[in-house]
């Protein structure tokens, strides 16, 4: 949508400025009176200690997802590798032992200090098999090694922090569908 | 020499002593700028601002005082910096330069009439000490004049650094400061000639005795007003520190301590320029609705309602603090324990403080009975209740210089930043134009309203 | 086989949508139509095979008596005059090849992602050129394959699969649902292995590839099918999940594993050779490669001397006595140069032996030649004698210093080599750390053949091209004639300025130069092995 914006050019009172002025220190005494006696209502808050609100679709730190059994759905079929402009995925392919399943990862890294965050694996994946969906934005860790995550802490998230509705989330292990999920599999019940 | 001795009350010379305290009142106005400038743009731009220094106390734990703490650690931080002076420069002169804005702030003061000139009896004297250090004629020029000269600070710095920026940025400073010196003094001049002095005792009686300068003299008080955030060189004027295109101006080449001397300048500057601007425009000392008299006459009351001010001060306070304890304990921050820990203090301090306020000022009401004795038909009180009235004034004189403290912190984070050039075209083709006719619509009026000669 | 053209061919003009184009008249019409830059999908269709003509996808529009006719363009001679209408004029033709497309596809699996075909397959090229077609499958059924009944599977969908991992034999897989019936390995197998070792089964939509009962697939070339195949059907187990093939990169050069030369590609990514595969020269190799010659590659990062000190070379070189300086057949026309460059520093106590302990056996007509000295043209091209060893093994005690170039001695025949371990100085200069590495008391590691770039002359006396891959295990290494040559005392360190060397010795390699060396060779006049 072009929105086209008109300018209008400036009458006399507002060439004068010290009148815009005055109007614009009325706007700064307004957020300042807030901040002051209304300090609670900032948009700002004190990060640390109280967490911003991420939205389920922000782009965070990736997860694999998982099959009911507990494996990653990954099939190392390396789109994302290939999508990603930063290369910061690297995957090792091997045979699955499953025989419903032919290829799997052994080895799936990504780098976090490479990503750039820009969420083109996700859309490259055909399986559904990596999400940005953790919410997790803050990385801190004390060597550039640590930022490097491994398959074992991408496939480390809980069902529990996921809503009901993603479907994907709560078939894997811990889910309240896994029950469900196995069954579909043919998987034995316990 | 006995002689000098002799011919004041012993109890006048203690005072003209301890009066050169006041020195120090534009330097504790730092104390009061640099959190109100730092928390205050941060609200201004819908931010926190600096609030997590603390110092620890048993029992309460962390207390931030809500940034205060914030000055203690920038001055320790500028303290322990190492002092380095670029390659090649004049070692004498560039340490000199910062001490200059800062030395000035120390004797700008004298001048400025803190309180009304006190007159009590004192056995069977009657004494009479004035409320400035120096009770000069010429109070305002001489103000004026000690002003102006921190602009040498600044030009000094900027010579002194070898840098291309620092040169430029000295050069910016000299060339504006006189310019709105112009300005600074020809707007004045309506109001100066309506009182017809240039002492400042004269000028605030005058309004005490008529009307405050700001509704007199409008015009000349926003003329005044602009003119004086120009010579501070402050936002939107700065264009002495013009980060864009100069660095940071004349200071570029300074940190540390040297750096902080000039920012303490700057800051005082901003104290001694409110205390003015009160002055001359908002009735200085001078309480609003009640003449010295009255208040001397009814000390006991005038007490109690002070009392009652800073009681209801201290519940607004309480109130905030209890509002933000409430948001605290149902929003979701790890470290609530700690801010609540904090704020009980506060409610303590709070709770003790209020009833206290509360006997002292019932007390005053009741048992301050203020007996007089008549000198020239006025009526003269003693000590006590000249030392009362001193306190009121001096508290009144403060609470209107920070309200022009906060103008200045207001305007700064409000207006962008001028042009140069457009800074010199408001100068010397706008401001000082205004002030000129001002000045003489002012003598017209002036004689034929007050006829005078 | 299909007559392809060539540069005899004699001209003919046929009618191409419309306009009138000069081809190639005595090949088919799908070789001429690529001839004059149109490409036809093609599926069964391939160069070096005979022409079966059962996958019906190069469909183009022949005038014929009854008017504009679907042909088959791989199986149609051409005739002067012919009219052709080709998708760029013929809406049927394009409608004709996306139903085939459509069809082919009908049970081919979703594998695309982790099949390994995958970039390299002319079933996705084809889609894309010709098919592009929505799916029509009824979603509850989905796939429905009915090839071989005894490697169906239902997955968790309820649709019915084949065989995923049906083992062919020691090197080849084949996944039974992903296959077309295309036959080309069948055909392969039949007509250029002699060995018809794999054949279709049943018949129609049931027709699936499999051995003869209790057989396995097991040939010399039996990896040549995994590349010919159009789909990921046959896979080789060595290459199975190793790389996506769009992530390597392909260096051209030569394999030096016998005197053919045949051409290979050098697929490589992060420094590492992930395959070798046959580069098409009608020449040498055609489309195929041994076994040998494409599992090399494994041994090529392994067991690899490391660089070492030049001084100690030149120090043992110094001795008293005459050298023997026994190159090997790896050695490319620069290595050559550069050894006549040491021999003539080394002045008359220096004599060059050329030769393998290997035995020369016979050529299989197809991608080997059976001689192991694979520059041997390029030594008496060079004026070299190319098969003296039997000399040196005689007179052994003359020398008092053996030097190895890119000859494994002992490692190929210990028995004879024991001859010469009466020369007590020996120094190797060798890629590998090989037997004849572990008897020399003086070792220099340098540039394997696939890491160099250089010179070879064929059995057949093509000049080819060796171009280097970057996937040295250790960048100190240095190509053996930049080696040879610093031992002579004169280094040369760019391979072109060697070539020079030599062309202004040899007058037919004169006014050639790596740019003018065609991909498929130089033919030299009157060279032969």
């Amino acid at each position: 949508m072009v929105r086209q914006i008109k300018q209008t050019p400036m009458n006399w009172v507002e060439r004068l400025y010290i009148f815009e002025a005055f109007r614009g220190l009325f706007t700064t005494l307004k957020h300042f009176l807030r901040g002051l006696f209304r300090y609670e209502t900032l948009p700002t808050v004190p990060y640390p200690e109280i967490k911003p609100e991420i939205p389920r679709d922000y782009r965070a730190k990736h997860r694999l997802m998982l099959r009911p059994d507990g494996t990653p759905r990954c099939v190392a079929c390396f789109m994302c590798a290939t999508a990603c402009p930063a290369h910061c995925i690297y995957i090792e392919a091997a045979p699955s032992v499953d025989g419903r399943i032919e290829k799997r990862a052994v080895r799936f890294d990504i780098d976090h200090l490479v990503c750039v965050f820009c969420g083109l694996c996700v859309e490259a994946c055909p399986v559904d098999a990596i999400r940005m969906d953790t919410q997790d934005t803050s990385y801190v860790h004390r060597n550039r090694e640590d930022f490097i995550t491994p398959m074992y802490d991408l496939t480390a998230w809980d069902p529990k922090q996921y809503p009901q509705n993603d479907t994907q989330s709560q078939v894997a292990p811990g889910g309240s569908k896994n029950q469900q999920a196995l069954e579909a599999w043919g998987l034995k019940v316990h | 020499m006995m002689e000098i001795i002799n011919s004041k009350h012993w109890i006048e010379w203690l005072l003209i002593v301890a009066k050169f305290a006041f020195a120090f009142v534009p330097v504790l106005f730092i104390l009061l700028l640099i959190p109100m400038e730092r928390r205050g743009a941060g609200f201004i731009q819908d931010r926190q601002g600096p609030n997590r220094s603390y110092f620890w106390l048993p029992y309460f734990g962390r207390i931030r005082l809500f940034g205060w703490v914030q000055n203690a650690c920038d001055g320790l931080k500028l303290f322990t910096k190492e002092i380095y002076a670029p390659n090649g420069v004049n070692k004498i002169l560039f340490a000199l330069a910062p001490a200059i804005p800062f030395v000035i702030v120390l004797i700008s003061p004298c001048v400025i009439p803190w309180f009304a000139p006190m007159v009590f009896t004192m056995g069977d004297q009657v004494v009479r000490v004035s409320g400035n250090t120096v009770d000069s004629e010429v109070g305002i020029l001489l103000l004026f004049g000690l002003s102006s000269l921190s602009a040498y600070g600044a030009v000094l710095a900027g010579w002194a650094s070898k840098s291309k920026y620092s040169l430029l940025g000295g050069l910016r400073t000299s060339a504006m400061t006189i310019s709105y010196e112009v300005c600074l003094g020809l707007s004045i001049m309506g109001m100066l000639l309506m009182v017809g002095s240039f002492r400042i005792d004269d000028i605030i009686a005058w309004q005490e005795a008529h009307v405050w300068g700001i509704v007199a003299q409008p015009i000349a008080f926003f003329c005044f007003l602009i003119s004086m955030i120009a010579e501070t060189g402050r936002a939107p004027f700065d264009v002495a520190e013009g980060e864009p295109e100069l660095v940071a101006g004349f200071h570029t080449e300074y940190g540390a301590m040297q750096f902080g001397l000039f920012y303490m300048g700057e800051y005082s500057h901003i104290g001694i320029n409110s205390i003015l601007v009160a002055c001359l425009f908002l009735g200085g000392y001078s309480v609003p609705f009640f003449s010295q008299t009255t208040i001397q006459a009814n000390m006991g009351y005038s007490l109690a309602v002070l009392c009652g001010v800073f009681i209801l001060l201290i519940l607004t306070f309480l109130h905030m603090i209890y509002r933000y304890s409430r948001w605290y304990k149902t929003s979701a921050a790890t470290n609530k324990t700690v801010i609540l820990r904090e704020y009980s203090l506060y409610k303590l301090l709070g709770w003790v403080a209020i009833p206290a306020l509360a006997i002292i000022g019932v007390a005053s009401a009741l048992f301050i009975h203020p007996e007089f004795t008549l000198v020239d038909g006025k009526a003269v009180y003693g000590l006590g209740i000249a030392f009362g009235t001193a306190l009121i004034q001096i508290l009144v004189l403060l609470v209107k210089a920070c309200f022009f403290c906060f103008v200045w912190i207001w305007v700064r984070w409000t207006l962008p930043r001028f042009r140069y050039d457009h800074v010199m075209n408001l100068g010397w083709k706008v401001i000082l134009n205004i002030a000129l006719v001002n000045l003489v619509i002012t003598a017209v009026v002036a004689k034929l309203v007050l006829g005078g000669n | 086989m299909p007559h392809l053209p060539s540069s005899s061919s004699p001209l003919v003009t046929i009618k191409v949508d419309g306009k009138d184009v000069q081809v190639p008249g005595d090949t088919n019409l799908l070789e001429a139509l690529q001839a004059v830059g149109i490409e036809t999908p093609h599926i069964c269709y391939h160069p070096y095979l005979p022409v079966s003509g059962n996958c019906r996808q190069c469909l183009v529009e022949v005038e014929g008596p009854r008017g504009m006719g679907l042909v088959i363009s791989c199986y149609t001679p051409v005739k002067a005059g012919m009219v052709v209408a080709t998708p760029a004029s013929s809406q049927r033709v394009k409608s004709t090849r996306k139903a085939v497309s459509e069809f082919m596809l009908v049970n081919h699996p979703l594998d695309c992602p982790i099949c390994d075909k995958a970039g390299e397959c002319t079933l996705q090229k084809n889609y894309m050129e010709a098919g592009q077609n929505e799916s029509r499958l009824r979603g509850e059924v989905g796939k429905h394959y009915h090839g071989n009944p005894d490697n169906e599977f239902v997955d968790s969908k309820g649709q019915t699969r084949g065989g995923k991992r049906v083992d062919l034999g020691p090197r080849v897989l084949l996944d039974e649902e992903r296959c077309v019936q295309c036959d080309r390995c069948v055909r392969f197998m039949r007509h250029v292995a002699g060995d018809e070792q794999l054949q279709l089964a049943a018949r129609s939509d049931h027709t699936y590839i499999t051995t003869f009962p209790g057989e396995k697939l097991d040939h010399e070339y039996d990896l040549c099918v995994t590349d010919i195949c159009p789909t990921g059907a046959l896979t080789g187990k060595y290459f199975r999940f190793q790389q996506r093939v769009w992530m390597l990169s392909r260096t051209p050069s030569v394999s030096m594993d016998d005197s053919l030369g045949a051409n290979i590609w050098i697929d490589h990514n992060e420094g590492h050779v992930w395959r070798l595969m046959p580069r098409c020269n009608p020449e040498v190799n055609r489309s195929w490669l041994s076994n040998t010659s494409r599992l090399a590659f494994e041994k090529f990062a392994e067991n690899r001397l490391p660089a070492s000190d030049i001084e100690s070379v030149k120090l043992a070189l110094q001795t008293q006595g005459k050298v023997a300086l026994v190159a090997g057949g790896e050695c490319t026309l620069e290595d050559i140069v550069a050894l006549k460059m040491l021999k003539a520093s080394l002045g008359d106590r220096a004599e060059i032996f050329v030769g393998s302990f290997r035995p020369v056996v016979a050529a299989d007509g197809i991608a080997k030649s059976g001689d192991p000295v694979a520059n041997r043209a390029g030594f008496k091209l060079l004026g070299l004698a190319a098969d003296n060893l039997a000399d040196l093994v005689k007179r052994a005690s003359e020398f008092n210093t053996l030097m190895t170039i890119n000859n494994d001695l002992w490692g190929d025949d210990a028995n004879q080599a024991k001859a010469l371990e009466g020369i007590e100085n020996r120094i190797t200069l060798a890629a590998f750390n090989t037997e004849t590495a572990h008897k020399a008391n003086v070792v220099f590691g340098v540039n394997h053949w696939s890491e160099v770039t250089g010179t070879m002359v064929n059995c057949n006396g093509i000049l080819q091209k060796l171009s280097a891959a970057p996937t040295a295990p250790d960048a100190e290494l240095i190509p053996t004639f930049q080696a040879l040559s610093i031992f002579a005392g004169t280094p040369i360190t760019e391979a072109l300025e060697a070539f020079k060397v030599a062309s202004k010795e040899v007058p037919v390699l004169l006014g050639l130069s790596y740019e003018t060396i065609r991909s498929t060779g130089a033919k030299l006049d009157g060279v032969q092995a």
